[in-house]
């Protein structure tokens, strides 16, 4: 079972209508969690939101809880609350992605997607991760081809991964082969 | 015995309350109403799913609910609590059954469950009507741009990514609703107008946006979300091309196409919502809107309550994402916005609905009348040119006062 932690966004269930294709999914609101279907699920997926990822200590919890042991995917926020859950310091940027289509690239570190293709991504972000950033497992595996923002990280020791941009929106092309690649990885 | 004609214009020159509904090719007129329930959120959820919604007889039209849900309802039933605010204690929402239906199209034809309707006797109305042309705003520009700022800064922190200033007019007023949504027709008929007279009120609006449409287990959205301001010598592939090469009008759609997707997707089977015809130009009399036309198939076991929670109060009139935004103008908006940004439509029996998002509207309560409008901010909105979009969506409205 899939299980989606909705910090109360507008895009959620973009997302669920995506992972209901590859089975099952169960959506709870972050502050009203089902343990024991959280314990059940095998791929837990934190879902995009407002705010940044200090605002949502619960998920916090369920990130360091599980990590390693089930597969967790982020999206947006979700994306930060994994690299916070890191250490990671997740910062304002300049130019703000609301809406917006932007080109992105796969990078030689990653172990799902095909290094140097590049593809549209649809955003929905005012703050991102700040760099340097090092980790033993985590890896940057995506970037913005026009400001070399972080766009994407796969962990796969800890079978961790999210995207900064949504593949749920219909800004992004293919995103449903994206979701797939990981689900299936 | 009157003739159709005959007998539509004596009712509308009468105190008989009455619903218009713009439809394809001309209006549906509702009246005769057999029951009247007011709605609140206690008894929301249940009128929704009651069983009595079920009761049918042989004219399917009149198999119906058909009325308006206020914005504050539509916030508390989805557990958004309102503060405190400046009210006038308007009806949080109200339906009405109908017996009689009369379409006007290029004839008049009339539906009724009664056999005497035309000798039903009702008086023709005595009520004096007054308006004028002053309105009074609740936020100047120097106030509007305050809020703008203050929004601006919580798009910057994520806590919103686009967000709707609320701007109203009002006056002293009570007007002739008949002959004020005639003559707003003539300037600006728009797909989703609407009339409701009752005793006590009225509202007319020229609400250009459908927010459900459901026949059988199809459902279909058309948000609207970037406005351009309409000039003689603009033409409609002008508009087209200012909409493509926008940046920010186009971000400002992009996201609300994403939301509303998101909404259906709440109710609708897995994969089968679909942007059915995305960013098209429509034209009306002030202004230009870019819309697009989203549709899915509703999974089984659907109640209309949950259909309602999905999809109201509509996105594209709130911001998004669609809580958070909502909490954040609450805790700043000081009026109530009644009717504003709620809902007016039917629920048949046979389980198909029309809602659409009450904007362009005008309320007549208690000799007050009142205007709302808004507009949206986004990182590169610009608060003067924003201020400036809410009076052009409001001015034929307010025209109205003029002659």
């Amino acid at each position: 079972m899939i299980y989606i932690i909705d910090h109360e966004d507008s895009f959620t269930y973009n997302l669920a209508h995506l992972l209901e294709g590859f089975g099952p999914t169960f959506v709870s609101n972050y502050y009203d969690l089902n343990r024991k279907k959280l314990e059940r699920s095998n791929i837990i997926v934190f879902s995009p939101g407002p705010g940044d990822p200090s605002h949502y200590p619960e998920t916090q919890k369920v990130y360091k809880k599980y990590k390693g042991d089930k597969k967790i995917i982020g999206i947006c926020l979700g994306f930060q609350q994994i690299l916070y859950g890191e250490n990671a310091n997740i910062v304002p940027q300049k130019k703000i992605y609301h809406g917006y289509q932007s080109k992105i690239k796969v990078l030689n570190e990653s172990a799902l997607f095909k290094p140097n293709k590049i593809f549209l991504g649809g955003r929905y972000h005012s703050l991102k991760l700040k760099e340097p950033f090092k980790s033993s497992s985590l890896k940057i595996t995506m970037r913005c081809v026009e400001t070399n923002v972080a766009m994407a990280i796969e962990d796969t020791i800890n079978n961790v991964y999210g995207f900064q941009f949504h593949p749920d929106s219909f800004l992004t092309v293919d995103g449903k082969f994206l979701i797939q690649k990981i689900i299936q990885s | 015995m009157l003739n159709n004609k005959e007998y539509i214009n004596k009712i509308f020159q009468s105190n008989k309350p009455l619903i218009i509904y713009k439809t394809v090719g001309g209006y549906d007129v509702y009246t005769d109403f057999k029951e009247k329930i007011f709605l609140n959120s206690k008894n929301f959820k249940n009128f929704l799913n009651k069983k009595s919604l079920k009761l049918k007889s042989n004219i399917e039209e009149l198999n119906c609910y058909i009325g308006f849900f206020g914005f504050q309802l539509l916030c508390e039933n989805i557990k958004v609590k309102l503060p405190k605010q400046q009210s006038t204690n308007f009806y949080p929402g109200i339906v009405y059954k109908p017996q009689t239906i009369i379409k006007i199209r290029k004839n008049i034809t009339i539906k009724s469950l009664l056999h005497n309707y035309k000798d039903l006797k009702f008086s023709l109305s005595r009520n004096k009507y007054f308006f004028q042309k002053k309105f009074n705003l609740n936020l100047n520009e120097l106030q509007y741009s305050n809020l703008f700022k203050h929004f601006s800064k919580k798009i910057k922190l994520g806590e919103t990514y686009q967000i709707k200033i609320c701007q109203t007019y009002k006056n002293r007023s009570k007007i002739d609703a008949i002959e004020f949504f005639w003559k707003l027709m003539k300037i600006n008929e728009s797909p989703e107008s609407f009339l409701i007279r009752d005793n006590d009120y009225s509202i007319i609006s020229c609400s250009p946006e459908t927010l459900i449409q459901k026949k059988k287990d199809v459902i279909t959205t058309k948000p609207i979300a970037g406005t351009l301001n309409r000039t003689k010598k603009m033409t409609k592939n002008f508009a087209n091309n200012f909409f493509k090469k926008n940046e920010k009008e186009s971000k400002e759609h992009n996201m609300i196409v994403d939301m509303e997707r998101n909404d259906l997707s709440r109710i609708c089977r897995a994969g089968s919502v679909k942007i059915n015809k995305l960013k098209s130009v429509e034209e009306y009399r002030d202004l230009y809107h870019y819309v697009t036309k989203i549709k899915g198939k509703l999974k089984k076991n659907i109640s209309n309550h949950d259909i309602i929670s999905a999809m109201m109060p509509g996105g594209s009139v709130i911001g998004c994402p669609k809580i958070n935004t909502l909490k954040l103008l609450n805790s700043r908006e000081k009026i109530n916005r009644n009717i504003y940004t709620g809902s007016f439509g039917y629920i048949n029996a046979n389980g198909n609905m029309r809602f659409n998002i009450i904007i362009r509207s005008i309320l007549n309560y208690k000799n007050r009348v009142e205007i709302s409008t808004a507009s949206g901010v986004v990182i590169d909105s610009k608060p003067k040119k924003e201020y400036k979009e809410n009076y052009i969506k409001a001015k034929s409205l307010l025209d109205l006062f003029k002659t």
